[in-house]
Order: C-alpha cells, then structure tokens, then sequence
C-alpha cells in the first residue's frame, strides 16, 4: 500500500481533472490518496462546524468512521455539510468509478503566519477535514507548529520551493515527530516550476530545503507526497524514491515514507476521529450479544429473590466466559464453583504436598 | 581483469492525454490512454540528447561529464513507448533523476508526458525479457479491454504486475551494491555482483 497525501485540491477544480488525476496516482501504484485543500490567509471565525467542501468521492478509509464496513450505506453516514459534494461527482457508474479510483481522504493544509490567533480553530478544522496539515512560513509559526499546539497536527507541510530563512534545527523538529507529527516533502515542488530564473532558484531552494529536512530529521518521521497540481505533477513510487536516493534520503527510508510512514499518518488520525479521545474504540461487538441482553434482562427482573433464575444467569455467563460474578450473586452466593483465588491456590498447594 | 559494470533501465513513456489532432469524441480507456505510441520523430540521438540537457541542468557539468561517455541507447521502440538505457553503475541515479524531471517528449513540440522506470537491472537480457512480458501483458489487457469485459483476468494480471513491479523494484533498489539477493526477481542484482 502506497500512499500519497498530497493531491492539490481548490473548489474551482474541474471534477474530469480530478478524477483523471486520480485515476492517474491509482495507475502509477497509489492506493490512498489526499485531497488537499489549502486555506491561506486569516481564518475566519464565523462558520461554528466548519464545512467541508472536498466532495468525498470513494468511501472511507477503513480507519475513519463509516469506513470499516464496506457496504453503501457507509458513506452516507459520513457525508459532510456541503450540499455541492453530492453534485459535483462524476456521473460514473459507481461500480466501475470507485474500483479505478483510489481511496480519497479529505485534507486540509493551513498557512500560519500569526500562530496566537489561530489556535484555537485548529480542533474545529481537525474534526471538520480528514486530515490537518499546518504550513508554517516564519521561525515562530514553525516552533509553535513544531512544539506547542494544542493537539499535534498531522503533518507539518512547509513550503520547500520558498527560502525559508531560518534553520529547521534538529531539535525542534525530534521533539515534533515525538508528538507524533511528521514532516512532509511534496516532490512536485521540485518538478513543475516557472520558468526562468525564478524556477531555477525554487529548485534550488527545494533541494536544499530537503536536505536541511532530512538532515534535522536523520530521515525519522518524514512523509513524501506528490502536491501534483495535475495529472503531470504525479510520479511512478520509485522513481520518487530515487529522487529522494539522490538527495540524501537512503531508498529504504524513502519507501517507508511512501507506504508505512504514511499509513502510519492515515491510520493515526482515524482512530482520533473514530474512538473516544482516540484511546478507545469499539473493534466489534462480542458475538452472542442477544443472548447475553436477554440473560441481563432477567436478572434485572428477577434480581431480588435470586433463586433458580440466578443460578441459570450464572451458568449462562460462564459459558460465554464473562466475569460478571458480582452481579446476581445476592441470592446464590455459596455455591460450588465460587472459590476464592487464595482458596483455590491453598487447595493446590495442598494437594501437591500430599502428592510429594 | 575489472569489468565495467553497468545498470540498464527499462523505461516507458506514459501519456495523460489524447493527443489533440484527433477528436475527442469517445472516452478513450485508461489502459490505452496511458500506453499510446510516441512520435517516430523522436530518434535514439535526440533521446539521448535530451537526457544529457536535463543531467546538466540538475547536476551541471559535474553529472553531465560523469555519464557522458557510458550513457546508451540500446532499444527504443517508438511503438511501444518503451527503451532501454545502459548507464555505469556508479551513475545511473543521476540519469534517474534527469528522467523523473522530464516532462516532456524530447523532440521539437514534444507531448507532455511521464518517463517511468519500471527495471532496473544489472543485465541487459533481464530487461529485455522483461519488455517482452509486459508489452505481451498489455496487448492481452487491451484486447480484453475492446471487448468490453471490464474487471477481467488479463487486465488484473496487468495491474497486479505493475503493483508486484513497484514493490520488487523496492526490493532491488534497496540493495545498493547489488548483493545476492533470495528474491527471484532481483536475479539480476546477484548475476552482476557474481561476476566482478
């Protein structure tokens, strides 16, 4: 699995581009995508749920809400507030569209001048967009970006083709990949510049920005995605990686930035989206799940006098290997099967002696 | 006596789009839309000339002179979008490189389009075997895609082993020195190591 977070995104994006764009990526090997959209300037603080205008073209990814089960249902549960999302898909037969297409997530990449006014936005976006991103362009914006956000974004997206004028210190940016950011480099940067000298100078600028970023990182915590701004800003995985062999990122760190590294992202900020405080998540149900209500239904009934209705209870929850003794236990509660640990460990102690 | 070892790349021209003298009528299918044959303008010499062009403009006369002398066409194949590259193998990265920052066909006028290498190997019999299996491939994917049958067995192999390229193409690029490698496809990394 290969990903590429990065495909630039904007609302005056013609859907046949899109679309031929990222039949493209699935072509050349990719099998997760990102629709990237990027939002400069002053945040507003007007919209309270911020809406998401990406049309969300393929089901899920199984890692975020709605995701998991594959059936059409799923993607309805996850639609977002824009009503232009629905319009703007291609009129494909879905059978044959979602199979050529590879799987979009919806991304977010926000330009930070002024880090003090736009923190407390960036959970609203979080939850509004698959993906965050942060684009710092000043020394300040980029340690804050780096250190003390709220919560830690995604990825850190800096503009590479631009002279950054300050150092990425290696530092700063560890203790950022151990909040669990990652760095990213977008090659297109590189590969479609503007002509004269200008585009001279941005390749320039983007080769040793990418080598002062992979030095700082030691090549840890570094994603590689395209930013293609069409289907020719898009290239094959390894000659991506050759790119980056050349430019100091050894090919096996460079193909895990492409695959493991990525996933690593998308799966992340899924399981945020999709468990509580992204620490707990329901897997699935635990089977036999009527069965247990129904046994739960008649304790609660017949709790108080916990005669035969309670024994049964208990027999039941055994056999489904569940730990629930406490619960119907006011009525029974000498019976055979309940020994305690220190009883049962004395009994076997016992009984080993007497062997010996 | 000291060989000089050598790196051949299979390389294949993937275009984006239909080419504008015709019409765009019918929707034309990705696998032929992706696989169109390049103009028989463009000769071995102007190839090679523009490889050297974009070398120099990446890695200045440094990387141009450092592949000027080994740098060879040894196949092109204008019907097929494909050609083979023979580079010394202390360089064929900076040919690499050169190649993922054309965006062009280099002839006058030249199509947009992507130069995508698909082996790298150390042999030229490995590569050539290789052109064969997948041109094969993909006239079989075609066929079945003129008959209608979408999703069928011929097109899924093809797209299987565009992915098992990619993938095994990580595996041979991982070993730098070309050391013996288990993996059957990476064979020709270990013929070229056997030898030296």
């Amino acid at each position: 699995m290969l990903y590429d977070l990065n495909i630039v995104w904007s609302p005056g994006t013609p859907a046949a581009d899109l679309e031929r764009t990222l039949k493209f990526a699935k072509n050349l090997g990719y099998d997760v995508v990102a629709l990237n959209h990027i939002i400069a300037g002053p945040i507003p603080t007007q919209p309270t749920p911020i809406p998401n205008p990406i049309p969300q073209l393929t089901p899920p990814h199984p890692s975020y809400p709605g995701g998991a089960s594959t059936s059409t249902s799923s993607s309805s549960s996850t639609t977002n507030p824009s009503t232009t999302a629905s319009t703007s898909l291609p009129p494909l037969s879905k059978s044959s569209s979602s199979s050529a297409l590879p799987t979009t997530l919806r991304r977010a990449t926000l330009v930070i001048t002024d880090p003090s006014i736009t923190n407390y936005r960036l959970p609203d976006y979080a939850r509004a967009y698959d993906l965050l991103a942060l684009r710092p362009t000043s020394d300040k914006s980029f340690a804050w970006a780096c250190t003390s956000t709220s919560e830690a974004p995604a990825l850190i997206s800096l503009d590479l083709a631009s002279h950054l004028g300050w150092h990425v210190h290696h530092r700063a940016a560890m203790a950022a990949v151990q909040r669990g950011v990652r760095f990213e480099i977008c090659y297109s940067q590189a590969l479609t510049p503007q002509g004269g000298v200008d585009g001279m100078r941005q390749r320039v600028n983007f080769i040793g920005n990418v080598q002062a970023l992979i030095r700082a990182t030691k090549g840890r915590g570094v994603v590689i995605s395209s930013e293609a701004r069409g289907v020719l800003g898009l290239r094959a995985p390894a000659d991506v990686v050759n790119l980056m062999a050349v430019w100091g990122l050894g090919p096996e760190k460079g193909f895990a930035a492409l695959g493991e590294g990525a996933r690593a992202v998308v799966v992340n900020e899924g399981v945020k989206r999709r468990g509580f405080r992204g620490v707990v998540d329901i897997v699935r149900p635990a089977e036999g799940g009527e069965e247990v209500r129904r046994g739960d239904g008649e304790g609660e009934g017949e709790g108080g006098d916990g005669g035969k209705a309670g024994k049964k209870q208990k027999q039941q929850q055994k056999q489904q290997g569940q730990k629930r003794r406490n619960e119907g236990g006011g009525g029974g509660g000498s019976q055979q099967g309940e020994v305690s640990k220190r009883q049962a460990k004395k009994m076997k102690k016992e009984g080993s002696q007497a062997k010996a | 006596m000291v060989r000089l070892k050598d790196r051949y790349l299979l390389v294949n021209i993937i275009y984006t789009d239909v080419p504008p003298g015709q019409a765009k009528g019918g929707a034309v299918p990705d696998l032929l839309l992706y696989n169109q044959p390049t103009t028989s303008e463009l000769r071995p010499q102007l190839l090679l000339k523009g490889i050297r062009s974009e070398v120099a403009a990446l890695f200045g006369d440094c990387g141009a002179g450092a592949i000027d002398r080994s740098l060879q066409v040894k196949y092109l194949s204008p019907a097929t979008s494909t050609f083979i590259l023979r580079i010394s193998r202390a360089h064929y990265r900076l040919v690499w490189a050169a190649l993922a920052f054309m965006s062009r066909v280099p002839v006058r006028d030249g199509r947009p389009c992507v130069f995508r290498v698909v082996r790298v190997s150390g042999t030229v019999r490995k590569v050539e075997e290789e052109a064969v299996r997948r041109a094969r491939l993909l006239v079989l994917a075609a066929k079945d895609e003129m008959a209608g049958n979408r999703g069928s067995s011929a097109a899924d192999a093809l797209g299987a082993l565009l992915r098992s390229d990619s993938s095994s193409q990580a595996r041979s690029v991982a070993v730098p020195g070309g050391q013996v490698d288990s993996e059957p496809e990476a064979e020709s990394q270990g013929l070229s190591s056997d030898d030296g």
